[in-house]
């Protein structure tokens, strides 16, 4: 699961950069950059990577 | 400053302030162009207001919550402390209406903008509230926030998207799904408002450099007084609504969404608005 969150982290903040560049249009109602789209996409790329730690967390052997 | 007011109340109520904002005008023949820089620099001010309005109330609550949250972060697990829960349930029930709002806001502002299709989804917005109440009575027991399985929280923020249709109200759908997932109303409610603040907050916040745009200068300080009555009037809208959920049910808001709507509906029909 932490290599899937990884992935899904790298993919988030990739969609970020391309969203916010103007890049990737997928969706998109206009032409240009797209500064929701890409705050959206690059908090969802945190969210992830605190999703890839709780999976680190959860393996890690108990401190009680 | 009757728009100001009329957001800070309709935003909170379950009765939709979108379908509020495309009827009210209509009814009373206002003239408001949605496009105009100055209108939308105004409507960020409201949100903003609207926004920190919640966080006010709330503070205590978020404080907590942002605690819990740092501390699962900084442990690397979520523990069983209910703040703890209910912060992740809060992203986890925000994740969808972010995901559902940049990308299908615009299309469905441009679908549903007439005011027959409004006081119909008000109506429909009424059912949804009555079919709620009388499903939740049918069932027993309730569970607490704290406890909300984290798919009931991503249905609960499922259940916002739906408000995107100007008529559905997002607190309604989302208290009427709290109550589905088991929640208690004064929960569900609670659910509802929490859930609104990064909802509003960050939709608000985007938008700022609206309220700033040259178009927009000459209706600054009209923007943040409106901003400022929205506040007060989103604040006294929390406080009696968190009261109001303790003992009571949505039926009178179904009630008025179903006599309202309907009104409006045979306006629209008989084309006395349009």
């Amino acid at each position: 699961m932490k290599i899937v969150a990884l992935v899904v982290a790298l993919i988030c903040f990739a969609l970020a950069v391309g969203y916010g560049s103007g890049t990737v249009q997928f969706a998109a109602h206009t032409p240009g950059p797209h500064v929701k789209h890409a705050v959206v996409f690059a908090v969802l790329g945190v969210v992830a990577l605190v999703w890839m730690r709780f999976q680190s967390g959860a393996s890690a052997p108990s401190a009680r | 400053m009757l728009l100001a007011v009329l957001q800070g109340v309709s935003e909170l109520f379950p009765v939709s302030s979108l379908g509020h904002t495309v009827l009210l005008p209509a009814l009373f023949g206002w003239r408001i162009d949605r496009s105009d820089p100055t209108f939308l620099a105004f409507v960020v001010a409201l949100h903003l207001g609207t926004a920190l309005a919640l966080l006010v109330f709330y503070r205590a609550d978020w404080a907590r919550i942002a605690g819990g949250l740092t501390r699962s972060v900084v442990r690397g697990r979520i523990g069983e402390d209910p703040d703890e829960r209910l912060g992740w349930l809060l992203v986890a029930g925000t994740i969808p209406l972010a995901l559902v709002g940049v990308f299908l806001e615009e299309p469905v502002k441009r679908l549903f903008g007439s005011a027959t299709l409004v006081a119909g989804f008000l109506i429909l917005n009424a059912f949804v509230m009555f079919s709620g109440e009388r499903l939740k009575r049918a069932k027993s027991g309730d569970i607490a926030l704290g406890a909300l399985p984290y798919p009931s929280g991503v249905g609960v923020g499922f259940s916002q998207a739906l408000a995107l249709l100007p008529g559905i109200s997002r607190s309604g759908s989302s208290i009427v799904t709290g109550l589905l997932v088991g929640l208690d109303h004064e929960d569900a409610a609670r659910f509802s408002f929490l859930l609104a603040t990064p909802a509003i907050g960050a939709a608000s916040v985007l938008e700022i450099p609206r309220l700033f745009a040259p178009a927009a200068h000459g209706v600054l300080i009209e923007s943040l007084v409106g901003g400022v009555v929205a506040a007060v009037t989103a604040y006294a809208s929390v406080t009696f609504l968190t009261r109001y959920f303790r003992t009571n049910d949505l039926r009178p808001f179904g009630w008025y969404c179903l006599v309202f709507g309907s009104v409006c509906l045979v306006l629209a029909l008989t084309k006395v608005i349009a």
